[in-house]
C-alpha cells in the first residue's frame, strides 16, 4: 500500500537542510491543524498576561508531545515574559539544537542574551538566524542594533572611555510566534517549499474538522492565499469595496488617490522622524495587523520604545511606487532610516485602505 | 547600504595604503623647543642591584577589559604579531572583504583586548555592517568629543604603522650610523623617530641584517632632548647599559626596561641634562601607546620588548636614535670612514711609540673623561704609555658609529691589548672631526 504522499512529492529539495526544514514544517503543519486550538489558547493566555496559566497549559501539552517546536517556542516566550531568562535561554538553545533550520529561536535567544548584556552571544545567535534565513527582517534589524552596541563597546575600549555610560542598551524585538505572517515574502526559499506539502496534507485532514484556518497555517501560506481567506478583516473589506468604477473615471480617481496615498505615506514618515507618536500611530488603521501577530497594544509599546528612545531619527523615502485599486493601495518604496548611529536602508511595502478622505496603513512589510 | 559603507571604508584605507613612498625625502619635523621643567617622575631602581624587589608592586586587581581572562598576560604572543594581524585586516578591507576583516578583527581583539587601535578598527568594521564608515575611527560625535585626543592619537598610530610597513628600507641597506660593527656587537638597534619605528639588526660575518622592526612611542614633546624633564627623546648614538629587573619596576613599564647611556659624552659636552632614558614596555591596559607619549623613553609593546630583552647584550648593543634614519649601502659607509681609520691607526701607533706628548696631540683641548679635564687626565695617559714600553698595541673588536648633526662625531669601541698580554681593557672614545682632522674629546674604560 502506498499511503505516504511525502515521498511522491514533486518537490525536489536541494539540500539536506531543506529536507530537514521541510520535514520539520510538514510535521508542524500536521500537528498544528490538529492542535491549533492549543496554540491559540496558549497564545491567548500570553496576550492576556496570564503567564502561569499559559505555562501550565504549554507544559501539559508538551508532556504528551515533548518535541513539538511550536509549543516549545511558546514556552520560551512565556519564560521570557515571566522574566525567567535562564529557563528561556535553555528552551531556545534546545530548540536551536533540535531544529537548527529555524531562525526564530536564534532570534529570541539573541534577545535574551542582549538583555543580559552578552552582546557577543547575541550577535552569534543573530548571525545564525540570518544564515538560516538570509532575508529574516527582524533578525537583521536586531543584528543592526547589536552591531551598533558592540561597535560602541569597541570604541569605548579603543578610547578608554567608560562604556557603561556611553550607550543605551539596545532594545531588540522578540518574536512571539514561529512562522509569523510578517515574514511572508521575506522567505523566498523556504516558504513556497514548505507551503506545498502543507496544503497537500490539508485536504485530507481538513475533511474532518470544519477547518477554521489556524494561525500557524495562515502564516505559512503565501500572501495570495492569506488574502483570500475570509477570516482576514482587511481583505474582507477590500472584497466588498471592489466594484470597479468605469474605466474613464479610474485615471482621474487614481491620480487623486495616488496623491492622497502619497500624502498619507509622507505624513507617516514625517511623524516617525519627528517621534510624534500620536501622529505615527494614527497612520495605522484599526485593522492594522501588527507583525508577529503581536497584540496592537504590545506592538504600540514596542514601537514607542524603539522610536522615543532614539535621540534623532531621519527617514528618507525614495522610488515611491503607488498602486491604487479601489479603496486599497500599495505603496512600495526604498526607505533610508537613520537613528543615532544606526543606518538601515531597506525596501518597504505599505498596504493602505481608504478611510474616508484619508488612507491608513493595514500592513507593513520590509524587503521584497 | 552595506555596499556604500564598505566602499567608503575602502576609500579611506585605500588612501592610507597607497601613500606615496617618502622614504628618501627628509621632512624635518620642526619641533618647537619646550621649556618644560618638570622633574623626571620615574622611580629609578638601581641598575646594578639585581633584585631590588619592591613590595609596592601590588599588581592589584584590574577590571578585565573583555571576557575575563584569568590567566596571566598572554606571553605566548609573538613579537610584531598583533601589528601583522592588524595589517592583514586592513588589507582585507582594502580588497572589500569586510566580513573576513571583521571575523579577523573579532579574534584580534580577543587576543589583544588592550590593543586600542585594533578595538577602533573592530568598532569600525562592526559599524560598517549597519552604516557607512567614512574614516578610521568613525565614532559617534559624543564619543569623538569625549575621546578626541585619544582618537587623534590612534589615527596617527595607524598611519605611522602603515607607513613604516609600506615604505620599507631598501634591501641591503643599513642606517648610515653603523659604520663598522665588531663581532662583539651581535645586534644593533636603530630608532627612526619620524616613523615611530625601531629596527632590530643581527650582526654576522655577512654584515648587518634587519631582522625585525616595531612601532614605538617617543617623548610627548618629541625628540632632541636637551633638558631634564623636557619630555623629549634624545637623538644620538647610545648603548644599552643594563636590563632592569621587571619585578623592581612599576607595572607602568611593562615587561622590563633597558636603560641607555643618555647623556653620552657628546651630550655632556653640549651641556644636556636629564637621565633615565630607557627602552621599556607598556602598562597592562595599553598594548601600545600614542606615537608621542613618554617622558623621553622609547616605548615598545610588551611582546616586542620581550624580544629585545632576549636579544640585546648589556654595554655592547648600540642604540642609534635619529630623527630620520638614512639608509645606505654598507660599502658606501666604509669608504667614507677611511680617513677616520687612518687617524685611529695613527693614534695606536703613537701610543706604541711611547711618546706621551705626541699621543696627547690626538686629544682635543676640550677633552673630558668623566669629570677630568685633559690636564687632569694626562697623567693617566702618561702612565699607560710608559706601561706599553714600545710593545705593539692591538685593537680588538673595533666598532665605529658615526653621528653627524651640527658636528661630525665618531664613537669607537675596542679592546686595547698590548702584545704578549692575554687581554686588555675595553675602551670607548668619542672623536670629533675638525675640518680634515679628527680629535678625541672623550675616552673611558667601559669594561
Amino acid at each position: 500500500m502506498m499511503l505516504v504522499p511525502t515521498f511522491t512529492s514533486p518537490l525536489q529539495p536541494r539540500s539536506v537542510r531543506q529536507i530537514v526544514r521541510l520535514m520539520a514544517l510538514s510535521a508542524l503543519m500536521t500537528v498544528s491543524l490538529a492542535h491549533a486550538d492549543d496554540y491559540s489558547e496558549v497564545n491567548q493566555l500570553i496576550r492576556s498576561g496570564k503567564l502561569p496559566a499559559a505555562l501550565a497549559k504549554a507544559d501539559s501539552y508538551l508532556a504528551g508531545k515533548p518535541r513539538d517546536p511550536q509549543m516549545r517556542f511558546l514556552k520560551g516566550v512565556i519564560q521570557t515574559e515571566s522574566g525567567k531568562a535562564t529557563d528561556a535561554v535553555t528552551t531556545f538553545v534546545k530548540l536551536t539544537e533540535d531544529f537548527p533550520e529555524l531562525p526564530e529561536p536564534y532570534n529570541n535567544l539573541a534577545v535574551l542574551y542582549a538583555g543580559q548584556s552578552q552582546f557577543d552571544k547575541a550577535r552569534a545567535a543573530l548571525e545564525m538566524a540570518i544564515r538560516t534565513n538570509p532575508s529574516y527582517a527582524t533578525a537583521h534589524e536586531n543584528l543592526g542594533d547589536v552591531y551598533a552596541k558592540l561597535a560602541s563597546q569597541s570604541y569605548s575600549k579603543a578610547l578608554q572611555l567608560d562604556s557603561n555610560n556611553t550607550a543605551v542598551q539596545p532594545k531588540l524585538a522578540l518574536i512571539r510566534d514561529l512562522f509569523s505572517p510578517t515574514v511572508k515574502g521575506t522567505r523566498p526559499a523556504t516558504v513556497p517549499v514548505a507551503a506545498a506539502p502543507g496544503t497537500a496534507v490539508a485536504p485530507t485532514k481538513a475533511a474532518t474538522p470544519p477547518a477554521a484556518p489556524a494561525p500557524v497555517m495562515a502564516a505559512a501560506v503565501p500572501a495570495t492565499a492569506a488574502a483570500s481567506a475570509p477570516a482576514s478583516p482587511a481583505s474582507a473589506k477590500v472584497a466588498t469595496a471592489a466594484p470597479t468604477p468605469p474605466a474613464q473615471v479610474v485615471t482621474a480617481v487614481t491620480t487623486v488617490n495616488d496623491k492622497n496615498v502619497e500624502a498619507a505615506v509622507n505624513a507617516w514618515a514625517t511623524a516617525w522622524a519627528a517621534k510624534d507618536m500620536t501622529g505615527y500611530l494614527a497612520a495605522y488603521g484599526k485593522d492594522f495587523e501588527p507583525p508577529s501577530k503581536q497584540p496592537r497594544k504590545a506592538w504600540e509599546a514596542d514601537r514607542r520604545a524603539r522610536i522615543v528612545g532614539k535621540d534623532r531619527i531621519s527617514l528618507k523615502l525614495s522610488n515611491l511606487d503607488i498602486q491604487v485599486n479601489g479603496n486599497k493601495a500599495t505603496a512600495k518604496f526604498r526607505q533610508e532610516y537613520k537613528a543615532d548611529a544606526l543606518v538601515v536602508a531597506s525596501r518597504k511595502t505599505l498596504e493602505l485602505i481608504r478611510s474616508g478622505e484619508s488612507w491608513v496603513i493595514v500592513r507593513e512589510s520590509t524587503g521584497g | 547600504m552595506k555596499r556604500t559603507s564598505v566602499f567608503l571604508f575602502v576609500m579611506v584605507l585605500g588612501i592610507l595604503l597607497t601613500l606615496q613612498p617618502a622614504w628618501s625625502s627628509t621632512q624635518k619635523q620642526a619641533k618647537q623647543k619646550s621649556t618644560h621643567k618638570v622633574t623626571h617622575v620615574k622611580t629609578k631602581p638601581q641598575a646594578k642591584t639585581k633584585a631590588t624587589k619592591r613590595s609596592t608592586r601590588a599588581v592589584a586587581t584590574r577590571p578585565p577589559l573583555a571576557s575575563p581572562p584569568p590567566v596571566a598576560e598572554p606571553i605566548l604572543t609573538r613579537d610584531g604579531e598583533a601589528e601583522a594581524r592588524l595589517v592583514e585586516i586592513y588589507t582585507l578591507v582594502g580588497h572589500g572583504k569586510t566580513r573576513d576583516a571583521l571575523a579577523r578583527a573579532d579574534k584580534l581583539v580577543i587576543d589583544y583586548p588592550n590593543f586600542q587601535l585594533a578595538q577602533l578598527v573592530h568598532g569600525d568594521l562592526l559599524s560598517s555592517q549597519v552604516r557607512p564608515v567614512r574614516m578610521l575611527g568613525d565614532v559617534p560625535d559624543t564619543v569623538a568629543q569625549a575621546g578626541a585626543l585619544t582618537l587623534a592619537n590612534l589615527r596617527e598610530e595607524s598611519q605611522v604603522r602603515l607607513k613604516a610597513l609600506r615604505e620599507r628600507p631598501p634591501a641591503g641597506t643599513i642606517p648610515s650610523q653603523f659604520v663598522a660593527l665588531s663581532p662583539a656587537n651581535q645586534h644593533a638597534i636603530a630608532v627612526d623617530a619620524s616613523r615611530s619605528r625601531l629596527y632590530l639588526f643581527e650582526n654576522s660575518r655577512s654584515g648587518l641584517k634587519l631582522v625585525a622592526d616595531y612601532y614605538v612611542s617617543v617623548g610627548k614633546s618629541g625628540i632632541e632632548k636637551t633638558l631634564e624633564g623636557d619630555q623629549r627623546t634624545p637623538l644620538g648614538v647610545y648603548f644599552i647599559t643594563s636590563s632592569l629587573d621587571p619585578n623592581s619596576l612599576k607595572e607602568f613599564y611593562g615587561l622590563g626596561a633597558l636603560p641607555i647611556n643618555y647623556p653620552n659624552p657628546l651630550d655632556i659636552k653640549r651641556g644636556k641634562t636629564g637621565s633615565g632614558i630607557w627602552l621599556h614596555g607598556t602598562p597592562p591596559d595599553q598594548f601600545s601607546r600614542a606615537p608621542r607619549a613618554s617622558d623621553g623613553c622609547v616605548v615598545l609593546s610588551n611582546p616586542d620588548l620581550e624580544r629585545l630583552l632576549r636579544t640585546v647584550r648589556i654595554r655592547t648593543t648600540p642604540v642609534v636614535i635619529a630623527q630620520h634614519l638614512n639608509w645606505v649601502r654598507p660599502d658606501n659607509v666604509t669608504k667614507e670612514s677611511r680617513s677616520f681609520e687612518s687617524y685611529l691607526s695613527a693614534w695606536r701607533l703613537a701610543k706604541t711609540g711611547g711618546d706621551a706628548e705626541h699621543v696627547l696631540g690626538f686629544y682635543d683641548p676640550q677633552f673630558k673623561s668623566h669629570d677630568l679635564t685633559l690636564a687632569q687626565w694626562a697623567p693617566t695617559l702618561r702612565k699607560e704609555v710608559s706601561r706599553v714600553r714600545g710593545r705593539k698595541i692591538e685593537l680588538k673588536d673595533v666598532s665605529y658609529l658615526r653621528w653627524t648633526d651640527t658636528a661630525d662625531t665618531m664613537v669607537v669601541t675596542f679592546g686595547e691589548v698590548i702584545q704578549g698580554m692575554q687581554s686588555g681593557p675595553v675602551k670607548r672614545q668619542f672623536w670629533v672631526r675638525q675640518g680634515q682632522h679628527w680629535k678625541i674629546f672623550f675616552e673611558g674604560v667601559i669594561g
